[in-house]
């Protein structure tokens, strides 16, 4: 914990923890230019905004005193990813400036997009990239030789891949979209599309588990094994691009991991679906492999073992994105420190009640929350209490708090 | 929230009538408190579990028709040895899973709110939903897969006959089923009394509005009893809606919770369901068109790969929409019926108001909203006035209940 802590102060990469103002939105693009999500409704507000950031700015970093707070330790369970990469977090501003709509674009608006992509993407999204790339063209070379040959075999796997293939161009399309700056409608940003499609690739990946018991099972009922011996060349290449897609995300391959952003996810997704597909393709091989020994039931056996494994990796994933989409309160904050700051607030001698604090992931790393307070009557300037609350829960590692004063 | 509270302070000032808010406006509850809280409250939540069993219901009848029917195809396939009745079977199968993760998630929506859990579970439903549309879509895929390996493969003839007989029986379940899950017509009786109270209303445009109005006064009818006593001036309009309502609140209430469902959209897990079948029947008729042909010219058989092409990719359009809306949820996006510019615009309007800022409106589920922002006030305004205004204003013209406001001064 010591070290990470101390890597976390001198790392460039985490620029957010080191400034505690009340908007947390603004720290990532350092431009003047400050509608980032502040709803502006008249052209001369922004100034306004700014100006009136600035005092709180001032006026909060008296009130905590201590800037440089790192965030709440995580559980001790878990891995820390490596914090070895330096260009993962630049802030390209790939679609930063693009205004229109990402609904329904063509395919040269694609191409467009791809090259941009490799021109101007940072590590991953070109790794991606070329793993989709890679992928697309050994299902298309496969379609057309089962095609051609008449092998059944061939373009079920071939269509089996194209599944993944497009699933791993929406996580691309995610990490692309997702620097967009938040707008009218999605005041949030973007960046919960990353959970999102950590979500859709973990549902594919447990689909994959599900139909690959059932293939088990079937294989078990009908006791036909001959299909898969022609199966090993292609599998042996799905296996050996699996493998480079594994390279890439080598830091990702772990089961349980510590967030702290909202792309960890999604490349961990990615990694997984890329971990899932390779041991599929190495339980063929070894299935037809123990088939060629003899061995009764080969089958059956290592389909289920592929399956039971499968799930098993994705099974955390799967839990943590969809405890983030139902809203869940943050892991990353026992509920121990949430009292504990309660009661710190109740305390206080003009406050008479805390109620109602929900507090919800927006992405790892990004906690919201809303408050309600209870202020005796006759306060009138209700600053301190809201300094006082708002770097409280800043501490906790809440960057965005509403805190709702009522006067009893 | 309750347990939350009890557990953590063992201390609680318990406010539970607001006899001493005297200008709280707007039935006396601005701060959620845990009884009365559009989330979690006795009235409303009683309302949402009518409403809830109700769809809980179809989704039973649904079920249980689809495994009778499922098993009906099982025997007769197994006594007629062919493969197309056992896979139509098995999309059947498939039709039941996606039923039970509806009726999952909707049994699952009505649990209480726990401390990890501070907003309910009502997000469930939206999650249950995409899955089972990401089941559809796997369907989808899978027939086509098979479509293009019954090409390939050259599986000997396809029996137009057969394909035609099965696809229409499987048409006229999901016909059936249809009508169970769809939208239904029955309470058109409600429309005239309820008529007759929109023009005391506040002019708001759809009558979605004006029925959670209603559901509201029916929460708050314990308090509208006190309240109306206690309202001095300025809300006069609302003093003659709160005597009118509360004397007809007896007389209506059976009437207006029918309205009350029929004026609401379907719960997404019925929609959801209901999409399912319809992209069955789609596929039905698609394979009947291609059976009927093939029985009639059996030489053209890869009419059948071009009919389920053509017909997964309207199945499919129909699931665009849905899913637009349950990413719009999931993405936290301010929802499609409220406008953000009118509703700050209409904030700023107000003479004490010099700034909105940090504005988010979000929805839990489709139809719960929720919005957090803060105002900036002038030096000298009454802040408690300032927050009962705002609330009143953000409840009335675009009827989020759940509202967090931040009133900083300049």
């Amino acid at each position: 914990m010591e070290n990470s802590k101390a890597s976390d102060q001198k790392d460039s990469r985490f620029p957010y923890r080191k400034a505690t103002p009340f908007h947390y939105h603004k720290l990532d693009a350092e431009s003047p230019r400050s509608s980032n999500n502040e709803i502006g409704f008249s052209p001369g507000s922004d100034r306004r905004f700014a100006f009136s950031r600035q005092t709180l700015f001032h006026q909060s970093s008296v009130a905590s005193g201590d800037s440089v707070t790192p965030m709440l330790s995580r559980t001790s369970s878990s891995i820390d990813i490596p914090l070895n990469k330096r260009g993962w977090s630049e802030e390209t501003f790939l679609w930063g400036e693009e205004e229109g709509s990402d609904e329904k674009p063509s395919i040269f608006t694609h191409l467009l997009s791809g090259f941009r992509i490799l021109r101007s993407g940072n590590r991953p999204m070109r790794r991606l990239l070329l793993l989709i790339f890679l992928n697309v063209a050994y299902s298309t070379v496969e379609l057309c030789l089962g095609l051609l040959l008449g092998r059944v075999g061939l373009v079920s796997d071939a269509i089996n891949l194209t599944f993944g293939c497009g699933l791993l161009t929406f996580s691309l399309f995610a990490m692309a979209a997702s620097r967009k700056k938040p707008d009218r409608i999605y005041t949030y940003g973007y960046k919960r599309l990353e959970v999102l499609s950590a979500f859709t690739n973990a549902l594919f990946l447990l689909f994959m588990s599900f139909s690959l018991a059932v293939e088990a099972l079937h294989a078990f009922i009908q006791d036909e094994s001959e299909h898969k011996h022609y199966l090993i060349v292609s599998a042996v290449t799905n296996l050996l691009v699996n493998l480079i897609g594994v390279w890439f995300f080598r830091n990702y391959a772990r089961i349980n991991l510590v967030y702290r952003k909202a792309e960890d996810m999604n490349y961990h997704s990615v990694c997984l679906h890329v971990l899932a597909d390779s041991i599929r393709s190495a339980g063929l091989i070894l299935a037809s492999w123990l088939l060629s020994l003899g061995v009764k039931n080969a089958e059956v056996l290592c389909l289920g073992l592929v399956s039971v494994t499968v799930y098993i990796l994705v099974m955390p994933l799967f839990r943590t994105t969809g405890g983030i989409l139902l809203q869940m309160s943050p892991p990353s904050i026992p509920s121990s420190a949430l009292s504990k700051s309660m009661r710190q607030v109740m305390s206080r001698e003009d406050v008479s009640e805390v109620s109602q604090a929900r507090l919800w992931e927006l992405v790892p790393g990004h906690v919201i929350g809303s408050l309600s307070l209870q202020v005796k009557k006759g306060i009138d300037d209700d600053r301190p209490v809201l300094q006082y609350v708002h770097g409280l829960y800043h501490d906790l590692g809440v960057q965005d708090l509403t805190v709702q004063t009522d006067y009893a | 929230m309750e347990p939350q509270n009890s557990k953590d302070h063992g201390h609680r000032i318990e406010v539970s009538a607001d006899m001493p808010a005297v200008e709280k406006g707007y039935g006396g509850n601005r701060v959620c408190r845990e009884v009365t809280c559009g989330f979690s409250d006795a009235k409303a939540s009683s309302q949402e579990a009518k409403e809830r069993s109700a769809s809980m219901r179809k989704l039973w009848i649904a079920v249980v028709m689809c495994i009778i029917f499922m098993s009906v195809e099982v025997a007769g396939g197994i006594k007629a040895n062919s493969l197309a009745i056992l896979t139509d079977a098995a999309h059947l199968l498939s039709d039941v899973a996606a039923f039970a993760i509806s009726l999952f998630s909707l049994w699952a929506s009505g649990w209480e709110a726990t401390p990890r859990q501070s907003y309910g579970f009502f997000r469930i439903e939206i999650l249950g939903t995409l899955v089972s549309i990401q089941i559809i879509w796997l369907l989808t895929g899978i027939l086509v897969y098979e479509a293009i390996a019954r090409l390939i493969g050259g599986t000997g003839e396809v029996q137009g006959r057969l394909m035609f007989i099965v696809s229409a029986f499987g048409l006229v379940v999901n016909v059936i089923m249809a009508c169970v899950l769809g939208p239904d017509h029955s309470h058109g009786h409600g429309h005239g009394h309820d008529h007759g109270h929109s023009g005391h209303d506040h002019g708001k445009g759809a009558h979605h509005d004006h029925d959670h109005e209603e559901t509201d006064h029916n929460i708050h009818s314990q308090t509208v009893n006190i309240d109306i006593h206690h309202h001095d001036e300025g809300h006069s309009k609302q003093h003659m809606e709160h005597h009118h309502i509360h004397r007809e609140a007896d007389l209506s209430q059976p009437l207006i919770d029918s309205c009350a469902r029929e004026k609401k959209e379907r719960n997404i897990n019925v929609q959801g369901a209901y999409l399912h079948v319809l992209g069955d029947s789609i596929q039905s008729v698609g394979v009947m068109i291609g059976g009927a042909i093939i029985w009639m010219k059996p030489q053209w058989k890869c009419i059948d790969l071009i009919c389920t092409l053509i017909f997964s990719v309207i199945v499919l359009y129909t699931t665009i929409r849905m899913l637009r809306n349950i990413l719009e949820v999931l993405m936290e996006s301010t929802p499609r019926e409220i406008d953000a510019r009118q509703l700050e615009k209409g904030l700023c309007e107000m003479e004490e108001v010099v700034a909105i800022h940090e504005l988010h409106i979000w929805a839990i589920t489709v139809g719960k909203v929720l919005l957090a922002c803060h105002v900036k006030i002038k030096l000298d305004a009454d802040a408690d006035m300032v927050l009962d205004k705002v609330i009143d204003y953000i409840r009335r013209e675009y009827n989020i209940s759940h509202v967090t406001i931040q009133i900083e001064r300049e």
